[in-house]
């Protein structure tokens, strides 16, 4: 049976959003014994990536590329235990946050998903995260990315505070700082020292994996 | 604009128009004498840059509740408990048909500045809303279908006392059904108002048209308010209220909106200070009369512009880009200055000096002490001028 039948099933099942037909497509896949990598990267990910599309012209909105993250969670559920530890491979490591005072964390939530689905290991410390907590993450995880979403204007300046503090810790040089949310600019980043203000979702993770494209796959 | 006797000459010359008169006139479609411009109340302290600042034409602007609202067989009690390992404030509400909660964290300092704002101007914000599950939806139908709002003009009538010609008092209205559930009960965090959208989209329809339903009287009680202004919910953004949804769920409730007000004379006004680019076609459709709050780029995506010459019947309170007002003088005099070099006679066009954060005293002068000299109709020659004055 050509196993290309499973992906393709997967990969609809993304793009139309639905999830009770990603669950069916991953259990069919999985107990016709395709391989659990293969149906994420050449089934689920193709999937992703016409959603993406979707997304840039205009066709989808930020609802769908919400939902199809969480339908590519629901077809992961059934996938991730065929996985065998360590064969995954990985693009990179980011530690991502909300800085404190702030719970606004739809954006930070689709970039940690699109970052997975790109082949990053996300390390997402969740919203309203305090400034030590954040430096702590970077002392223990050494990822090579740090990102940090703020959507109001109050609480921008947590994120100049935690570039402050990686500086204090002598970590600022061994991470890329990425910056995002409604009311970031670009001045603002530059005004703080981070690496990069994302435009949106999908610039920002682009910018990560060309970060990450020149080195050697960990 | 008021008439007056002149001392020197015995005869009636027309002195310059009020705070009030200038921003209903632009309002109203109209040229007035100078481009109107105010802080919110909540957004202004006390003190003498504000003193001066209104002194040189600055007005005041108060949004107000006409309403007060009465649950009918919803008990509600709060407590402190640890949540996540953080100290939040939980609200349950319990009815005949079980029980809804939600969790507040609350900042130092809430409550001592004005309203639930902290001194930072930072509101409690929910870090679990009332609808976690499908199960809470039948719940939240019952508190809706047993609310009942009660005309209580009081707020207004003293707001206008206080504030005389000094700005505009307006009635204040909450977020129509499907904007609820987005920004409050289910909440936008992680995207659960999509997930639900998607996952159970017959429960979120069937609570949307409740909370509708429910709040419809709200629109005549507010048309027969003193105030002529009645701004319903908001916070809009092109993001999140994709055009799919703004047609389907938000532009019927405008019509319905604006037939009522309309009809007594009152002016319909949304707050929309988000990137409303995507939208900004299918607002040209709607009946509302003021987009209240639009942001200028970097945050907003729609230049208040090009915004003008899209939407003619329309008029446009605009307000100052937050993350631009905290990169200090140089970068919020270019922005004010760029506003007006794009809005060209300056007719139809409030300013909004903040419509985030509190105006530093800094600001509040520099806005000012560009805005006060907009005489309009606006040229390239007058703006030039104000640009060599600050100099």
């Amino acid at each position: 049976m050509d196993k290309e039948k499973y992906l393709v099933s997967l990969k609809e099942s993304i793009v139309n959003l639905d999830f009770d037909a990603v669950v069916e497509a991953a259990k069919e896949a999985m107990d016709a014994g395709v391989d659990p990598q293969t149906a994420i990267t050449d089934g689920m990910v193709p999937g992703m990536t016409i959603i993406g599309e979707k997304y840039e012209t205009g066709e989808y909105f930020l609802s769908e590329l919400v939902v199809s993250g969480e339908v590519m969670k629901e077809g992961l559920k059934v996938i991730n235990p065929y996985i065998k530890e360590g064969s995954a491979k990985k693009l990179g490591e980011v530690v991502i946050a909300t800085v404190e005072g702030d719970n606004h964390d739809l954006g930070k939530n689709i970039v940690t998903t699109l970052l997975g689905v790109q082949g990053f290991e996300v390390v997402d410390l969740g919203a309203d995260v305090p400034t030590d907590e954040i430096i702590n993450a970077v002392k223990e995880r050494k990822p090579d990315i740090l990102g940090l979403s703020a959507l109001l204007t109050v609480t921008m300046p947590k994120m100049g505070e935690a570039i402050e503090a990686l500086k204090v810790a002598d970590l600022r040089e061994k991470v890329k700082v990425i910056i995002g949310g409604s009311p970031v600019t670009s001045e603002f980043a530059e005004s703080i020292g981070a690496d990069h203000c994302a435009v949106n979702a999908l610039e920002g993770v682009k910018k990560c994996t060309e970060w990450m494209t020149p080195r050697e796959v960990k | 604009m008021h008439r007056v006797d002149d001392p020197t000459g015995g005869e009636i010359s027309m002195a310059e128009m009020t705070r009030r008169e200038r921003i209903m006139t632009a309002t109203h479609k109209k040229r007035a004498d100078k481009l109107p411009f105010f802080c919110l109340w909540r957004h202004s302290h006390v003190g003498w840059v504000e003193r001066e600042c209104r002194n040189r034409g600055m007005g005041i602007f108060w949004a107000r509740p006409p309403y007060i609202t009465k649950m009918h067989g919803v008990k509600s009690s709060e407590t402190q408990v640890v949540s996540s390992g953080k100290v939040v404030l939980r609200r349950t509400y319990s009815t005949s048909v079980g029980s809804v909660y939600l969790d507040e964290k609350r900042e130092p300092g809430v409550e001592q500045w004005k309203g639930l704002s902290s001194w930072r101007n930072v509101a409690p914000w929910q870090t679990e809303r009332l609808i976690k599950g499908p199960e809470d939806y039948k719940i939240l139908k019952y508190m809706v279908e047993n609310t009942e709002y009660i005309p209580y003009y009081f707020p207004i009538e003293q707001a206008m006392d206080w504030l005389g010609d000094d700005g505009v008092v307006i009635n204040s209205l909450p977020y129509s059904g499907m904007q609820t559930l987005m920004v409050s009960w289910i909440g936008s965090e992680g995207g659960r108002f999509f997930i639900h959208h998607a996952k159970y989209p017959d429960l979120v329809e069937d609570l949307a048209r409740a909370i509708n339903k429910s709040r419809e009287p709200l629109y005549e009680i507010a048309a027969k308010s003193p105030a002529p202004v009645v701004e319903i919910g908001g916070n809009i953004d092109g993001v999140l209220v994709n055009p799919k949804l703004f047609q389907k769920y938000f532009m019927p409730e405008y019509e319905k909106q604006a037939k009522v007000l309309h009809k007594h004379g009152k002016l319909l006004a949304t707050h929309m200070d988000g990137r409303v680019g995507v939208l900004k076609d299918l607002i040209a459709k709607t009946p509302i009369d003021i987009i209240e709050g639009l942001t200028t780029p970097p945050v907003g995506d729609l230049p208040i512009g090009e915004a003008l010459s899209l939407w003619k019947d329309k008029a446009i309170w605009a307000g100052f880009a937050g993350s631009v007002l905290i990169l200090g003088p140089e970068p919020v005099k270019k922005l004010a200055l760029n506003l007006l070099r794009e809005i060209g006679s300056g007719d139809r066009l409030v300013a909004e000096l903040s419509t985030e954060i509190i105006l530093s005293d800094e600001n509040m002068l520099l806005l000012t002490s560009i805005l006060e000299k907009a005489d309009l109709p606006l040229t390239k020659e007058k703006i030039d001028r104000i640009e060599r004055s600050l100099a």
